[in-house]
């Protein structure tokens, strides 16, 4: 009998692949804390996850509702404050591996997630910057993970740096050597960074998606790695690490939106009666 | 920057924003994501200031109300929670498209530098130059020339990013524990609180609990808001609801789902706002709504179990030169050898005149 997965599920699994021991791992809510939580909780006991609200040191509780909340700040090793994670910890390269979500992407991983359509006239105004364009700009690795996002030739709004336009630019610009984004994981597939121009190519594939599948997503001709890696399906006991951490991840945004939605309606029927 | 030396600031909260809220002013909120400062902005909203500017480091619900409401006109703003996809628009989108609001867009870091600059009274900050190429800093808005600027470091002519120090006219804060005289104390998770505090020219505080001052003096290293910048503290228990205090209560994503999905149009947004500050005069009678609507037992489920910090000691001998005989170690002298000596020294002065 094969293993049951969420879309997810599979993302964050593959995502906690990428966190070695002993690392330091700036993350925020949603998938990437998924991710770090159960690779914390497996192959990676030792690793320092840093929130940019200054909380360093974190043992996850559960899967906070974002980077601050009361889930996050107990039992965590060093109280510090936002200045403090950016200067004394990024800028000194104190960061092995930064996380994000991503609503944009281009060929050589700059990011967007703060307009989708011209700045002027959107048609979405995404939850916007944050502290993403310093993390991926001073990381030495950035995953990121896609749900639902774009592959795009220009982005609409360029909020985070990746290698700029590929070669040597993004260090010609002033962000550290040797950083950069490693890898993209999206519904479909996993994307890598070639080791000199920097473009994106196809690197991998979830079960059951085809080449020309994922080609169709991605408006430039995308380059495929001559021999492509099968994404590992998540293994029981992964799986109940995440849906006891974060069932909200597992659901998913749609599933969860309707579950809350349910339970806002019990609510507002009152209190039970008698 | 003006000193508030008042040793009893304690006030209403609609006294509080009377007083020291302006049509037109800029502020910030010296809190970010968590223990957000939502009473005190309900109150903003409620006197029905308008045309002022916000700084913004991360947000949940606060933009979206002083939006609807009219309170602010433009925001500098680094992240604003949203739910959905493009179906969904939200107060703020639509305001940004009637031209209701402007938005210029930073990053976290670029945010707090800017309020850290004006924290310590310096022109500008550097930020890290890395980020010089996205729309973030190419693209300006209201700010004009004032959002980034580039300098030459002295030392190795490198150019270097940085932004503009900013002294708003008013921090809204909100703390665990503060004293009558202001001292705010906050823990848990401090992201921007200390330099929007400190930026500001003045704070309006708003406590969970008021404390003795002995309870401050045995922890100083909690306070965040000094007394001298604070110009009114108003005790508000669940002044944050609904986001969460460390030590507190939770967040209350039951009642955020519902504010959400009051968000889509500006008739279910008025009716929200209606129901939960306009018909209200304070948080007492939000929270007493609120039991009465969803009963009690949904609020008792956000209330914080305890998890305590181990108490810091700041003990010492607690004696002065003098041991109980009068006898200093370190002098090898009495009281009265001492003044014995300073009178063989020639050091004492005696009084010229006589007593009138």
């Amino acid at each position: 009998m094969g293993v049951k997965y969420t879309l997810d599920e599979l993302i964050v699994y593959r995502a906690a692949q990428e966190i070695k021991d002993g690392e330091m791992l700036v993350i925020g809510q949603g998938i990437p804390m998924a991710a770090g939580v159960l690779a914390q909780a497996t192959h990676a006991p030792n690793i320092v996850i840093v929130t940019e609200a200054g909380i360093v040191g974190l043992k996850p509780f559960k899967v906070p509702l974002h980077i601050a909340d009361t889930s996050c700040t107990r039992g965590y090793t060093y109280g510090c404050d936002m200045v403090d994670v950016f200067t004394t910890i990024l800028n000194h390269e104190y960061v092995d591996v930064a996380f994000l979500g991503v609503g944009q992407i281009d060929r050589y991983g700059n990011v967007n997630s703060s307009y989708i359509g011209d700045m002027d006239n959107f048609d979405i105004r995404l939850m916007g910057a944050g502290g993403a364009p310093e993390f991926v700009g001073y990381a030495k690795r950035t995953v990121f993970t896609m749900r639902g996002g774009e592959f795009v030739e220009k982005l609409d709004y360029f909020t985070s740096p990746g290698y700029i336009r590929g070669g040597t630019t993004r260090y010609e610009s002033g962000m550290p050597a040797g950083s950069g984004p490693s890898i993209l994981i999206t519904q479909e597939a996993v994307f890598k960074f070639d080791p000199l121009t920097k473009e994106m190519y196809l690197a991998g594939l979830h079960p059951g998606v085809t080449v020309e599948q994922v080609k169709k997503k991605v408006p430039w001709e995308l380059k495929v790695a001559d021999k492509l890696e099968m994404t590992q399906l998540p293994t029981e006991e992964a799986l109940g690490l995440i849906r006891r951490y974060a069932p909200e991840i597992s659901m998913g945004r749609k599933l969860q939106l309707e579950a809350l939605i349910n339970q806002v309606f019990r609510v507002l029927a009152g209190p039970p009666k008698g | 920057m003006e000193k508030y030396i008042n040793p009893d600031k304690l006030m209403t909260m609609k006294d509080a924003v009377q007083k020291f809220v302006h049509d037109g002013d800029s502020f910030v909120f010296a809190n970010c994501l968590t223990g957000m400062p939502l009473a005190a902005i309900h109150e903003v909203i409620r006197s029905g200031k308008k045309g002022m500017m916000v700084f913004q480091q991360g947000g949940m619900e606060e933009i979206d109300l002083l939006v609807e409401a009219g309170s602010v006109d433009r925001i500098a703003l680094a992240y604003n929670f949203r739910a959905g996809g493009k179906r969904i628009t939200t107060p703020l989108d639509r305001a940004i498209k009637d031209g209701r609001v402007k938005v210029e867009e930073f990053t976290n870091f670029t945010l707090v530098s800017m309020m850290k600059a004006g924290a310590m009274g310096y022109p500008f900050i550097p930020v890290l130059s890395g980020i010089r190429e996205t729309d973030v800093v190419k693209r300006h808005g209201f700010f004009g020339d004032n959002k980034f600027g580039e300098v030459e470091d002295p030392f190795s002519k490198q150019k270097v990013l940085v932004v503009k120090g900013h002294n708003p006219d008013f921090a809204l804060m909100h703390v665990q524990r503060a004293d009558k005289a202001g001292n705010g104390q906050l823990w848990g998770a401090m992201i921007n609180s200390k330099w929007a505090a400190l930026a500001a020219k003045k704070i309006i505080l708003t406590a969970e609990k008021i404390v003795d001052s002995s309870i401050i003096q045995s922890s100083p290293h909690l306070t965040i808001a000094p007394a001298h910048k604070v110009c009114a503290v108003v005790e508000c228990p669940w002044g944050a609801h609904p986001s969460e205090l460390a030590g507190h209560y939770d967040y209350d994503m039951v009642f955020r789902a519902l504010f959400l999905g009051s968000n889509g149009t500006a008739a279910s947004m008025k009716g929200w706002m209606d129901e939960w500050i306009y018909n209200l005069p304070d948080r007492a009678a939000y929270i007493k709504h609120y039991t009465d609507k969803f009963g009690v037992e949904l609020l008792d489920k956000l209330r914080a179990k305890p998890f305590l910090s181990a108490p810091a000691d700041y003990g010492f001998t607690f004696t002065q030169e003098w041991d109980e005989n009068n006898y200093s170690a370190k002098f090898g002298m009495t009281m009265d050898q001492f003044v014995k000596h300073l009178e063989e020294k020639g050091v004492l002065i005696e009084s010229a005149g006589e007593e009138k």
